[in-house]
């Protein structure tokens, strides 16, 4: 990894945890090489009949998102696997993915991650974007198809034909992102469950992309 | 189950302080010689427990939602006239059914012996909050700095306060408290986050979900003050009401509060519900089932409160009054305003208000500010508000514009100085800081101290504490935004970006 002729592989640790343990990660991923993370609040769907019934199955999440080269990346997630072990039930969820360059990182050289194609690729992460208030939708047509379930963070955006203006404030509508993790086998369902059931091939009626996932902690069937 | 579990949690976190502080007084300081009002007090922590819960998720998934999606149709209607009357009808709507200020109403009619009638005073105050509503909702589309705002309608109520008798200076400050209850202030957070949301700058939009709250609760000053500057109502005569003895019964006064708590509370939640079933059929909407589980949410709500309630008023009531009563008649004054200091301090921790606002704060910044941190500032904010109380009890000449006119003025030169976030979540933890908790048990422990007290008049002393009670938070929280301020600097870096 010292010379520059050889290709540093970078990646991406996606980290879902309860809310109010994000911190806590965050210290612990720097503490083991980590120079930094970002982290999100958004919020997780329980699967049992009786909440649903009462409407109070929406649990408050935090989605930690860290970056390093592959081999740091590893090692921190092993102790962050032992210390909040994640693969017992309901402690979270971390899976990585690959990135393909990595700029504003001081203590990362900017290098071009050539190493496509991931071997043993079990999982794929699926990131759908659509207009607020829809990602329920979205859980439920992905639950129908087979996903265990799904993370959503509130998010804004707009694509070309939508900001405006209403009095003085710019307006950019609110969106909802979800980020549902799938067994490679039943990711072609799910997304063409949602993609029916949204009708995303219309305009404006939102996005979905697929990536490969490296690694995961915290899945089980 | 574990979102429950959670939640239940949390409301343990909240409730169990006070509880453990009551019984530790129990036995040390100011035994209760009546063993019922003991197990009463009991059995009400336990509704308050069980009703802070069903309520929390209630407001989750009931009031937030619908308070957003009127915001939000609000401001895409893109006229101002109909921001104006819709935030005047909103606001007029939700005041005029909240229980707490129709027993205000009922004690200013008390003590003005009928020259300001109870209906009176709730319609004035109710529009005085519809029209600050108008004119919050306004702020938040025209990106008025809420500094400014603030700094001229405090200018306003200063003005008018000179032209005010004491008693009414005190009345009008607790009114404001008294009008943002446990379900407006949901309601108001909401509405204000609803539009604030929208907004494509997200520095503006974090620090605009917050204020509206504040804003409304100047209406309800500014209204009592004008009232009684235009009726010209001099004499005040009456003193507290007679007080109802301590019944020996432990279920008595649980079957007691029990109608009466329900019937407020349907009147208060119905407004709410008939806005949101006629926007549901012009504007909004939604899927049944979108439908149904916001009505499941309204009925959580009204189950909830009612427990909570019924909770406050059968088991904390007269154990606060009695506590007062007995520390204030010990020789040592110190005492009582210690104990004043740690019940400001816990009680506000099971506030329901204070939980949907902390909540609400760690939303929209993403956790920068936890819960954590507002609380310790509200419950310190508090406990000073309560000790400072008691301390005008015991010293006579100490008079309530003391506090308030160098309070308020600490309080908006903070605004200057502040980062804008913490200006919005400081003044609006004012208005929340004075829910049913406060009204009921520290406004009667108050009251019993102010009865051990030789010299001290019940009615003009122990009025005004709600008004501390607003102001103190205003300045513990922008305090802490302050520290913030110092903190968030980068250490080791050049200059930010921006």
């Amino acid at each position: 990894m010292s010379s520059n002729s050889e290709m540093i592989a970078y990646e991406q640790v996606c980290i879902i945890v309860d809310f109010g343990k994000g911190s806590k990660i965050m210290q612990t991923a720097k503490k083991h090489g980590i120079s930094g993370g970002t982290i999100l609040v958004g919020k997780g769907t329980v699967k049992n009949r009786l909440l649903e019934m009462l409407g109070i199955n929406d649990i408050r999440k935090e989605i930690i998102i860290l970056v390093s080269d592959k081999s740091t990346v590893h090692h921190a997630i092993e102790q962050l696997d032992k210390q909040f072990k994640f693969s017992k039930p309901n402690h979270g969820i971390v899976f990585t993915t690959s990135i393909y360059r990595v700029l504003g990182a001081k203590c990362m050289k900017e290098t071009i991650n050539e190493e496509s194609g991931v071997n043993n690729t079990m999982y794929h992460a699926i990131t759908v974007i659509v207009e607020k208030g829809n990602a329920e939708l979205v859980i439920d047509a992905a639950n129908e198809a087979g996903s265990k379930g799904g993370t959503i963070i509130n998010a804004r955006g707009s694509g070309i034909h939508e900001t405006s203006k209403l009095f003085s404030m710019t307006i950019e509508p609110e969106k909802e992102l979800v980020l549902i993790l799938s067994e490679k086998e039943s990711t072609e369902n799910i997304i063409s469950s949602i993609r029916s059931k949204l009708k995303i091939d219309e305009p404006g009626n939102g996005i979905i992309f697929i990536q490969d996932v490296n690694k995961t902690y915290g899945l089980y069937q | 189950m574990n979102v429950i579990v959670h939640k239940f949690k949390e409301v343990l976190y909240a409730v169990l302080p006070i509880t453990f502080i009551v019984l530790l007084l129990n036995f040390t300081l100011a035994p209760l010689d009546n063993i019922s009002m003991f197990i009463r007090f009991i059995i009400g922590s336990i509704f308050i427990i069980v009703g802070l819960s069903i309520f929390l998720f209630g407001v989750d998934i009931g009031i937030t939602p619908i308070g957003q999606l009127m915001g939000k149709t609000i401001a895409k209607s893109n006229k101002v006239w109909i921001v104006l009357i819709a935030g005047l009808l909103l606001g007029f709507f939700i005041s005029i059914a909240e229980p707490d200020l129709h027993i205000l109403a009922g004690q200013v009619d008390f003590v003005t012996s009928g020259v300001i009638s109870k209906s009176l005073i709730v319609v004035v105050v109710s529009i005085g909050i519809g029209a600050l509503i108008a004119l919050g909702l306004v702020r938040i589309v025209f990106n008025i700095p809420l500094y400014k705002i603030l700094t001229v309608l405090y200018f306003i109520i200063l003005v008018l306060a000179i032209y005010t008798s004491p008693e009414f200076l005190a009345i009008s400050f607790d009114a404001s408290g008294a009008t943002t209850g446990a379900l407006t202030v949901p309601f108001i957070l909401a509405l204000a986050l609803g539009i604030s949301s929208m907004k494509k700058d997200s520095k503006a939009s974090e620090k605009d979900s917050f204020g509206l709250v504040a804003i409304a609760s100047t209406g309800a000053i500014i209204a009592v003050l004008l009232m009684n500057i235009i009726s010209k109502t001099e004499e005040i005569t009456g003193g507290i009401e007679a007080q109802a003895e301590g019944t020996l019964s432990v279920i008595g006064p649980f079957l007691h509060e029990f109608p009466k708590i329900t019937k407020e509370i349907i009147i208060a939640l119905l407004p709410i519900l008939i806005i949101f079933l006629v926007f549901q059929k012009i504007s909004f909407k939604m899927s049944r089932k979108a439908v149904r589980k916001i009505v499941v949410g309204l009925v959580f709500t009204f189950i909830g409160l009612v427990l909570f309630l019924v909770g406050v008023n059968a088991g904390f009531m007269d154990v606060g009054r009695e506590i007062g009563y007995s520390i204030a008649s010990l020789d040592r004054k110190a005492y009582l305003i210690i104990v004043a200091f740690v019940l400001g301090l816990v009680t506000i921790l099971a506030e329901p208000a204070v939980h949907v606002l902390t909540h609400q704060i760690e939303d929209v910044t993403s956790g920068y500010v936890r819960r954590n941190v507002v609380m310790f500032s509200l419950c310190i904010g508090v406990g000073l508000a309560v000790a400072l109380s008691i301390l005008r009890i015991l010293i006579p000449e100490l008079q309530l514009w003391h506090y308030l006119l160098p309070g308020y003025i600490i309080a908006i030169a903070l605004t200057y100085i502040v980062p804008k976030l913490f200006v919005g979540i400081a003044f609006d933890s004012g208005g929340v800081a004075s829910g049913p908790m406060t009204a009921t048990f520290i406004l009667a422990f108050v009251q019993g101290a102010a009865e051990a007290i030789e010299g001290a008049n019940v009615l003009v002393d122990a009025f005004g504490m709600i008004a501390m009670v607003a102001l103190t938070p205003l300045i513990t929280l922008q305090i802490v935004g302050l520290i913030f301020k110092m903190k968030s600097k980068k250490v080791g870096l050049e200059k930010d970006v921006q």
